[in-house]
């Protein structure tokens, strides 16, 4: 067998430097799928009809394309109507936040919808103002609910962040096709990527049920 | 205190509330009971607007609560309810839920939010539980802790929904014993209730509803013992 992982030893840092580049626009797109995906989320759950119509479009419309035609559509086309240079980084953490959001929409709306009107009652009775009942009642305990579902849409997208590779973004997926391209061997570079992906994912799946055992301590 | 004012209230077809007038004074104890389905927990739901009525006009201290200008949250800052099934919050403690009003709505620091909350919780006797979690607590003890947090806001007036009827029996005479111990302060209280002794004993004017109508308005000796219409006759004679 044609296996030889000594020889990638020379690449391992420049391999490496993309878990740095991979997690810059992963955190970031989590942060802003998350805080917009809360919004949309509350937009759904209105009983205003246009804030409840916009976040249904924006659902559909992210949830109903591929998001590899979402980020090529910011990267390449943006330019073309503005004029505007848009960088690598910024197409794949507006791409990526932007369709995260819109799932995260989705279960944030589940997870509001799970827990017992009960709750509401007993908050507007005291009359506590809408924003606090949310922000302290109704959410926390939302998403106590949808932590598993959550955590899952968080691995996924650091999975799929490595689709930046096709634009040029020198995250860790892009790092070990160029070196599987200077060396003539595409497995090793390749596996090592996997394998530092599997660590990353496995680091971000015990964060999460970390966080759950902590939220559960009120059972 | 409290004045209805033909008050209906309509849910699809289903006319619930037919026109229903009446007063409460302050400091008064009414009980309504009535059939299920008679409307009792709608009516009570009305006055502090978790319902609002279809038509009708509700006045407490004179200000018309039922006039779309009116903020909903300013009058039922006044208003304590208790819910048949607690509804405390599940992710705070005993303490917490009590405290919570109090610094959100009222702006009051967490000490001084503490200080009523630990006395609250010792009027209610569960002073040696309020670092405990509602699912922690029985039923009793949660409806307790549940009154405790309503009195946190220091309302004029208090609304009990069927306080006890998701109680366990052992554990009806814990929250009864904490409601009585209310009326003597002088609160002012409309209780929904299927306990017949109860709102014998401590109310000053009993409500009968029968099918979304207002049929008695009696005080309760009256109506326990010479209740003036059939409906409330054969009613009595089933639950007593």
């Amino acid at each position: 067998m044609n296996l030889d992982f000594s020889q990638i030893v020379p690449y391992i840092p420049f391999i490496l430097e993309g878990i740095g580049a991979t997690l810059k626009f992963v955190i970031v797109s989590i942060l802003a799928g998350f805080i917009l995906g809360t919004i949309l989320a509350i937009f759904k759950i209105t009983s205003f009809w246009p804030l409840k119509a916009i976040a249904d479009v924006y659902t559909s419309i992210f949830r109903g394309t591929p998001l590899i035609l979402q980020l090529m559509i910011i990267y390449l086309a943006i330019p073309q109507l503005t004029g505007y240079d848009i960088s690598a980084f910024l197409s794949a953490v507006l791409a990526f936040g932007l369709n995260s959001a819109a799932y995260v929409s989705e279960i944030i709306r589940a997870g509001i919808m799970a827990v017992d009107k009960g709750q509401t009652e007993a908050a507007k009775a005291l009359g506590v103002p809408y924003r606090s009942m949310m922000l302290n009642i109704i959410l926390p305990q939302a998403f106590k609910n949808i932590l598993p579902a959550l955590m899952n849409e968080f691995i996924t997208l650091t999975k799929e962040s490595a689709l930046v590779s096709t634009i040029g973004y020198l995250d860790l997926m892009r790092r070990a096709q160029i070196a599987g391209a200077d060396l003539y061997r595409n497995f090793e570079p390749l596996f090592f990527a996997g394998v530092i992906y599997w660590v990353m994912v496995t680091i971000l799946t015990l964060a999460g049920r970390y966080v759950e055992r902590r939220m559960r301590q009120s059972d | 205190m409290i004045k209805a004012d033909n008050i209906t209230k309509v849910f699809g077809k289903n006319e619930v509330l037919k026109g229903i007038s009446t007063t409460v004074g302050k400091g008064e104890v009414v009980t309504i009971i009535g059939p299920s389905g008679s409307g009792k927990s709608t009516f009570l739901r009305c006055l502090n607007l978790l319902e609002e009525p279809t038509s009708g006009q509700i006045y407490i201290n004179d200000e018309e609560i039922t006039s779309p200008r009116v903020n909903k949250m300013e009058i039922r800052k006044n208003i304590g309810m208790v819910f048949q099934h607690f509804h405390l919050f599940p992710h705070m403690t005993a303490l917490e839920n009590v405290m919570y009003a109090p610094q959100k709505v009222k702006g009051l620091s967490k000490k001084e939010a503490e200080q009523i909350g630990k006395n609250l919780l010792a009027r209610v006797g569960m002073t040696d539980k309020e670092k405990a979690y509602p699912n922690r607590l029985s039923g009793g003890q949660k409806q307790r802790v549940a009154i405790a947090r309503a009195l946190a806001m220091e309302p004029e007036i208090m609304l009990f929904d069927e306080p006890t009827s998701a109680l366990d029996p052992e554990m009806v005479k814990e929250v009864l014993d904490v409601m009585k111990g209310l009326t003597e302060t002088g609160m002012t209280m409309v209780i929904v209730t299927h306990e017949m002794n109860f709102a014998k004993e401590v109310a000053d004017k009993v409500l009968f509803l029968d099918d979304g109508v207002l049929l008695e308005e009696t005080e309760p000796n009256t109506f326990f013992t010479n209740p003036s219409t059939e409906r409330a006759q054969n009613f009595l004679e089933k639950v007593l």
